[in-house]
């Protein structure tokens, strides 16, 4: 598929969703639903040309090969028998050397040989341009721009972030499953004088004292009401426009606090955005921007069950990180492209006045855009 | 220790088939001379006896609803052997809360001389205190003399003072004592050749009435002295009664049954169309009602009509999720949802009663509304009009068919279904009023479209035409069948069985109501001091021997 297909099959909902919402002046609001790296693994084959990092079984036998056992042994170790009292397997994480001594390649990754994993080399990766090197640079597969996204260069040909939408990298969504129930969620609100009619629009990113709800379903709720984190700390406010119901962002430095144990913040400095607003009234969003790589690096190896490389992811986002170099030479951030959903929800303030309503569109409205979507209204 | 044995199993096995072989059936029309106690009355005769902090777990024997009422169907209810199995099991667990060592120093009022032995005057005056609540009278003495042997022994065997009287306790809890309540007839005084109930039965008719559990101690007190039977003894306690907190229990179990909430036991909406429609939706459902008609009729002492028109509710944020509104809730992140008063505003169609969860998703299949069931409920339950069952041969595809493309509204879709002559009578009863609430859909939420068309909400009740719900919900506010449906349901669920509509008594009952502004307290006080509510059939024997 081209790059101008994609587009094109982009584009029906979003000229549809102008065509049928109700234009007027309002704040409406989200809240986010998943934060997730932006995958792109429809062409895994040409993205990752060689597939020689496998799956959790294959990197585990490679590395019990490296520290001496025999490939048929190994092959058994990785199946689960011939360990039994997980001696090899304690070996397998003591190889870093820390002082002389084994340590954990978990808690000392840096000590830990580089097994030097496949990297991403096709030309397709979501996110923005910002401004990085000409030579790292891919294209995304939706807007053709080109895009700086090193970390999905590092883990895009992991098992672990093979992962077509709506299927999500296996790492984020345990936690976020986990954690969804009980870590205060993000707003998003979106202010504009005719929405969603094309026009500047201000978009105001903040925490809430309530995590999300979720709904029968098990997805997050839409349509409840959640309260405003007095503390501040976490509010962002964006300038942004829209046009032919796509909201791009003026870049600014993006900071959300969480307390999800794989993203105990989100912190994107030169932050980009753009936010769809969907037919059935949530959000579709990719954020990009530069994180710290240790940042990423470290929420991987604390998650050495998550199926994945750890060690090699951690040396491969390491080794690609693409700004802010320190006094050294090693680049401390990375750049990084993320999807974003959320659904309509109320937001109040801490002192009780709404701010923001919640708009799902009418069931009739609904039918309607299918209806003329079925008879190529949309077109 | 063989002989304790057998004297447990013998005492737990001969409560288990008495109360197999209850109830004692009234006859066709007559009162019920027993009644079980259903879930709620168990849970909160326990919570008021030993302490809310007593932890009911398990599951009851199903009820079973008779005219429109289960208080009505607990004249027949009987008890299944698993049944009494959980009971038993209920029964225990109780038992071992009330004299876990945390519990005891308040639950029992004496200490025994040691705990690991027996004490028999301790287990007397316990299970004495415990048996005269239970069972709503003071126990004989030869039967508490049993019990206290029977703990002895049980004490004995185990070392352990609290062993036996929990055994004991237990045992009483699923006696039919407790289980049941019978009406027990005496010689009435004042007219010769007649009966009536005696004080203990009057005071149990009273107090599960007003506060859907057993007597409290002043009540009992008030049986034993035979000032029950004195009118201003009697007018004393109803008042007593009435502005206890305790009656907010009584009403909170009156409209559980007459607004047919235990249908929502089975509810469930497809959650591909109705996400918002979760678990906790459905319990805080029953809840927003509740707390609504205690606002109004006990907190307010307002008009019981305006049940059915006022705007002002109350809302967690996941009902508000289900109703498209919003609900800021300042608690913690974690803790419990919070509820909120919400007032609709002017002229807002979400109105009253009628526009809750707990009635427009009640009486509405899973993944649709239903006119028909809605508007039968309407009638059933809160008019008193009984609608005839569908024929059994009656073809539904028409009205099933939700997404056709012909019929793309429900009043589209049962007009084309009563063009059948043999749905057509009952549907004109029911449809005109169920279709002013299609602005609701089977969960709850608004709408003002169904498949692109817009819907149409006008309707009529009794020749009385309107359109919209709020429409809807003023004519039943102003229909005379509403406050009389109200008074009916009420006698019969004080007294376990539907007075004829045409019954004298209940006219008295219907025009004081009326004349004291449908105040709901009021009719529970006139409905408690009416003699119709302790009347007794014609004299059969059945169950006039004494205690």
């Amino acid at each position: 598929m081209t790059v101008h297909a994609i587009i094109r099959l982009w584009t029906p909902p979003l000229l549809l969703s102008c065509a049928i919402a109700s234009a007027q002046a309002q704040t409406r609001g989200y809240v986010i639903s998943s934060f997730l790296t932006a995958t792109h693994s429809v062409n895994f084959e040409e993205s990752c040309p060689e597939n020689r990092n496998g799956g959790g079984a294959e990197w585990m036998v490679r590395d019990l090969i490296g520290i001496g056992i025999n490939p048929a042994q190994a092959r058994r170790i990785a199946e689960g028998v011939g360990d039994d009292d997980g001696e090899i397997r304690r070996r397998l994480n003591q190889r870093a050397i820390v002082n002389g001594q084994p340590a954990s390649i978990y808690n000392y990754p840096d000590a830990a040989p580089d097994p030097n994993i496949e990297t991403v080399t096709g030309k397709f990766a979501y996110g923005f341009d910002l401004g990085g090197p000409e030579q790292n640079k891919f294209t995304d597969p939706e807007t053709g721009e080109p895009v700086d996204n090193q970390l999905w260069r590092a883990i895009g040909c992991t098992a672990s972030f093979r992962a077509i939408p709506p299927a999500t990298p296996f790492p984020e969504d345990v936690s976020w499953n986990a954690m969804v129930e009980t870590s205060p969620g993000w707003a998003i609100t979106i202010s504009g004088e005719n929405l969603p009619a094309d026009g500047p629009v201000t978009i105001v990113l903040d925490r809430l004292t309530k995590h999300p709800e979720r709904d029968a379903e098990g997805n997050v709720m839409s349509n409840a009401t959640y309260v405003l984190d007095s503390a501040g700390t976490s509010r962002n406010v964006l300038e942004g426009e829209m046009k032919n119901g796509l909201i791009t962002i003026r870049p600014k430095d993006i900071y959300l606090e969480s307390e999800m144990p794989f993203y105990p913040e989100i912190a994107l400095r030169n932050g980009h955005m753009r936010i769809r607003l969907m037919e059935d009234g949530t959000l579709l969003s990719y954020w990009g921007g530069y994180m710290k790589w240790q940042t990423f690096a470290f929420m991987i190896t604390s998650r050495p069950g998550h199926g994945g490389d750890s060690i090699g992811i951690y040396h491969a986002v390491k080794k690609m990180a693409d700004a802010s170099p320190d006094d050294a030479g090693q680049n401390q951030e990375i750049s990084s492209a993320w999807r974003i959903t959320a659904v309509p929800a109320y937001i109040a303030t801490p002192e009780g006045q709404i701010v923001a309503q919640a708009v799902l569109p009418q069931p009739a409205t609904m039918a309607a855009a299918n209806a003329s979507a079925d008879q190529g209204g949309a077109q | 220790m063989r002989r304790a044995r057998f004297l447990i199993a013998q005492a737990v096995t001969g409560a288990a088939l008495a109360c197999m072989t209850l109830p004692v059936h009234a006859q066709e029309g007559q009162m019920p001379l027993s009644q079980r106690l259903s879930a709620s009355q168990y849970r909160q005769s326990i919570a008021d006896i030993f302490g809310p902090f007593i932890t009911v777990s398990g599951r009851f024997d199903p009820e079973y609803r008779e005219e429109g009422l289960l208080a009505v169907g607990s004249r027949s209810a009987t008890m299944t052997p698993s049944g009494i199995e959980r009971y038993s099991e209920i029964a225990a667990g109780i038992a071992a809360q009330v004299v876990s060592p945390a519990n005891r120093g308040t639950l029992i009022s004496c200490q025994p001389a040691t705990a690991n032995a027996a004490d028999d005057a301790c287990a007397r005056q316990f299970l004495g205190e415990a048996g005269r609540l239970l069972y709503r009278h003071a126990l004989p003495a030869d039967e508490l003399e049993t019990k206290v042997a029977l703990a002895r022994q049980v004490s004995e065997f185990h070392s352990d003072f609290y062993a036996g009287v929990a055994v004991i306790l237990a045992d009483m809890l699923i006696s039919p004592n407790f289980l049941y309540r019978h009406k027990v007839l005496e010689p009435d005084p004042d007219t010769a050749g007649s009966q009536r109930l005696d004080a203990h039965s009057k005071a149990t008719v009273l107090s599960f009435f007003l506060w859907n559990s057993a007597p409290d101690d002043l009540l009992l007190k008030a049986a034993e002295s035979g000032e029950i039977h004195t009118r201003r003894g009697f007018r004393q306690q109803v008042d007593r009664m009435l502005d206890s907190p305790n009656v907010e229990a009584g009403v909170r179990a009156f409209f559980a049954d007459m607004l047919g909430f235990s249908e929502f036991e089975t509810l469930a909406k497809d959650p591909q169309l109705y996400p918002r429609f979760t678990p906790k939706v459905i319990t805080q459902a029953q809840e927003q009602t509740l707390r609504t008609i205690v606002d109004l009729l006990l907190v307010r002492q307002g008009d019981y009509r305006d049940l059915i028109t006022t705007p002002r509710t109350f809302l967690t944020r996941s009902l508000g999720a289900v109703y498209d509104v919003p609900v800021i809730d300042l608690a913690d992140n974690g803790q419990p949802e919070h509820w909120v008063v919400h007032e609709y505003p002017q002229n807002d169609p979400r109105v009253g009663i009628l526009s809750h969860v707990s009635f427009v998703a009640l009486h509405s299949p899973s993944g649709r509304s239903s006119p028909t069931d809605r508007g039968k409920a309407l009638r059933e339950y809160l008019l008193c009009q009984a609608v005839p069952s569908p024929p059994a041969d009656v073809s539904f595809a028409v009205v099933q068919e939700t997404e056709s493309v012909v019929h793309r509204t429900v009043r589209e879709r049962l007009i084309a279904h009563a063009t059948d002559a043999a749905c057509s009578g009952c549907h004109k009863i029911t449809d005109p009023i169920g279709l002013a609430m299609e602005n609701f859909d089977t969960s709850g939420g608004f709408r003002t479209h169904e498949n692109g068309a817009q819907i149409d909400t006008t309707g009529d009740l009794n020749g009385k035409t309107f359109d919209g719900p709020a429409g809807l919900a003023q004519a039943v506010r102003n229909d005379p069948a509403l406050p009389a449906c109200a008074v009916q349901k009420a006698f019969a669920y004080a007294a376990g069985w539907m007075p004829p509509r045409t019954s004298g008594q209940l006219r008295v009952l219907a025009e004081g109501f009326q004349k004291n502004r449908f105040n709901f307290i009021e009719l529970l006080r006139e409905i408690a001091l009416s003699e119709a509510l302790y009347s007794v059939p014609a004299p059969t024997g059945a169950m006039t021997a004494a205690r």
